[in-house]
């Protein structure tokens, strides 16, 4: 057979349509390639950024939580020496991955306020936050049981009666406990006591909180010019309006009485007889209800210890307490309850 | 010289390389247009992506910064809540003012497939090509406000704790949908 020998011109287009194809080809991969590549990088920007927003976003909240109970935010601008003038005034302890401080608002000095600048980094992203902090308008209790030191495990040999649900079906329910632990080992208190604690399906686990600030309450409510334990009517008299009752040391009650507003008791509050309260009993030295004896509160029970620091609670008889705002509304209006500091507008700076 | 033979095998073999060269062409232009479509369409799906992440960031910057009163001033973060309508207000520079003219009023508009985004009297397009665009606004429960055609009044706008953005956009290609519920910092 005679093959054809193959000029110079008849070498086709094979190779060239080749050359053409892969050029092209090569141009659509590397176009698609930038394309996807550049959404890549955005997304990942974007998930930089809302990581980062979310980090500052926690540390204001974790940061919030360590804020104690108080009356103003002064104590926040002086650093965590608690001096003014110190190098460290403004700065504060901040959790990991974000650093923070603390200045002045501008403008008028009441309502209390302060401004919190948040830097916060994650994921390779950065933020920079500034945050409005205030004290809640809103007079509240974060328990109807609010102790300084967790209750011991054989504070209740009585019974405890605890219904977290307000008259108000629209507000929020209300733990029975607030003290500074662990929520789990709350739980495990209350569950221990189960058999001597009744709960309504209405009360909210128990919640960590810090202290309640006792000791400024008690100076505050000095210089609030209280009455004392004179305020506190026979059970059955005609009810009177809420007032601020102070006493200085251990309160003893041996017979039935009743009040309402703000019950502040510096020593321990001892329940021999029977109390009904509307409102706030503060017993900076803790509660001793006796055996037989009853403690009835609509509102809430704020707890101190004993020194030398022993159970905040001991309870042989009858502990109820229910959830009342009303009652926590007419008790901040005769003495100015503390208030948790809460968020109130920020600004991403960038 | 050549044989009868031979011109026709010269044919035979034009013809088959002609086949090959249109089979081998058209395979070419299929890949390359499948290619170019393919390369399209993804540059136009990003873009409607960054179209509309662009608008949910903005939106969320906003949101998030509406009410900011750092002199207590009694700012009022929501001035207008409508459907296709939502203006925002923040005391950015710390005055005690809410300027009327600047970053301090922000207003989100949806209108004629388009949401933007109005900064003082300066409207600013957002995402076009919007196929849906609403705002609900809820309460302390979570809870939708019902929302008349004028807006919510002051006592309602009082109860308004989060925004909720629902935006649909298709510029070329899939649409592509966002929702975001974003919480007013400067409310309990």
């Amino acid at each position: 057979m005679k093959h054809r020998a193959r000029g110079a011109g008849e070498r086709g287009a094979a190779l060239a349509a080749a050359l053409v194809a892969l050029a092209v080809s090569a141009a659509l991969v590397a176009g698609l390639t930038d394309a996807v590549r550049t959404e890549v990088i955005l997304a990942r920007e974007r998930r930089s950024m809302v990581a980062a927003l979310a980090a500052a976003d926690a540390c204001i909240a974790q940061h919030l939580a360590t804020v104690p109970f108080g009356w103003d935010l002064d104590a926040l601008l002086l650093g965590p020496d608690g001096a003014g003038g110190t190098p460290d005034d403004g700065t504060i302890v901040t959790p990991p991955g974000c650093t923070g401080s603390v200045a002045r608002a501008p403008g008028p000095a009441s309502p209390p306020r302060v401004l919190l600048g948040i830097d916060a980094a994650a994921r390779g992203g950065r933020r920079l936050v500034d945050a409005v902090i205030v004290r809640d308008p809103t007079a509240a209790t974060p328990a109807l049981v609010w102790t300084t030191l967790p209750p011991s495990p054989d504070a209740v040999t009585g019974t405890m009666a605890l219904d977290g649900a307000d008259a108000d079906p629209a507000s929020a329910d209300l733990p029975g406990l607030a003290a500074p632990a662990a929520p789990a080992d709350l739980d495990g208190w209350l569950a221990a006591q189960r058999p001597h604690i009744a709960q309504t399906p209405r009360t909210a686990a128990p919640i960590r909180a810090l202290p309640p600030p006792l000791s400024e309450l008690a100076t505050r409510a000095e210089a609030a010019g209280p009455g004392g334990a004179e305020l506190l009517a026979p059970q059955g008299a005609p009810s009177s309006p809420p007032a601020l009752a102070l006493v200085g040391g251990d309160l003893v009650v041996s017979d039935a009485r009743q009040g309402s507003g703000v019950l502040v008791v510096e020593g321990a509050l001892d329940i021999r007889g029977s109390l009904d309260f509307t409102g706030v009993v503060v017993a900076v030295g803790g509660v001793k209800i006796a055996g037989g004896a009853t403690l009835g509160v609509a509102g809430a029970l704020w707890l101190g210890a004993p020194w030398p620091p022993t159970a905040p609670l001991t309870v042989a008889g009858h502990l109820t307490l229910r959830q009342s705002r009303a009652a926590i509304a007419a008790a901040e209006g005769v003495f100015a309850l503390p208030r948790r500091a809460i968020l109130r507008g920020v600004r991403d700076v960038g | 010289m050549r044989g009868g033979p031979q011109r026709g095998s010269v044919l035979v073999e034009q013809l088959v390389g002609t086949m090959l060269t249109l089979l081998v062409l058209g395979t070419l232009v299929a890949v390359v247009g499948t290619g170019t479509t393919l390369l399209l369409a993804a540059a136009a799906r990003g873009e409607v992506e960054d179209t509309a992440q662009l608008a949910v960031e903005a939106f969320t910057f906003d949101v998030r910064r509406a009410g900011y009163d750092p002199t207590a001033a009694g700012l009022v973060p929501v001035s207008e809540a409508r459907p296709d309508r939502l203006t925002l207000a923040a005391d950015l520079n710390g005055d005690g003012v809410v300027a009327a003219t600047s970053e301090e009023t922000t207003a989100y508009a949806c209108a004629a497939q388009q949401l933007s985004r109005i900064i003082g009297r300066q409207s600013l397009p957002l995402a076009g090509g919007v196929l849906a665009c609403g705002l609900r606004y809820l309460d302390a429960t979570g809870l939708p406000l019902a929302v008349p055609p004028g807006g919510l009044d002051v006592a309602g706008r009082s109860r308004i704790r989060a925004v909720w953005l629902d935006l649909t956009v298709r510029q070329r290609g899939t649409p592509t949908n966002r929702s975001v519920v974003i919480a007013l910092r400067s409310t309990p």
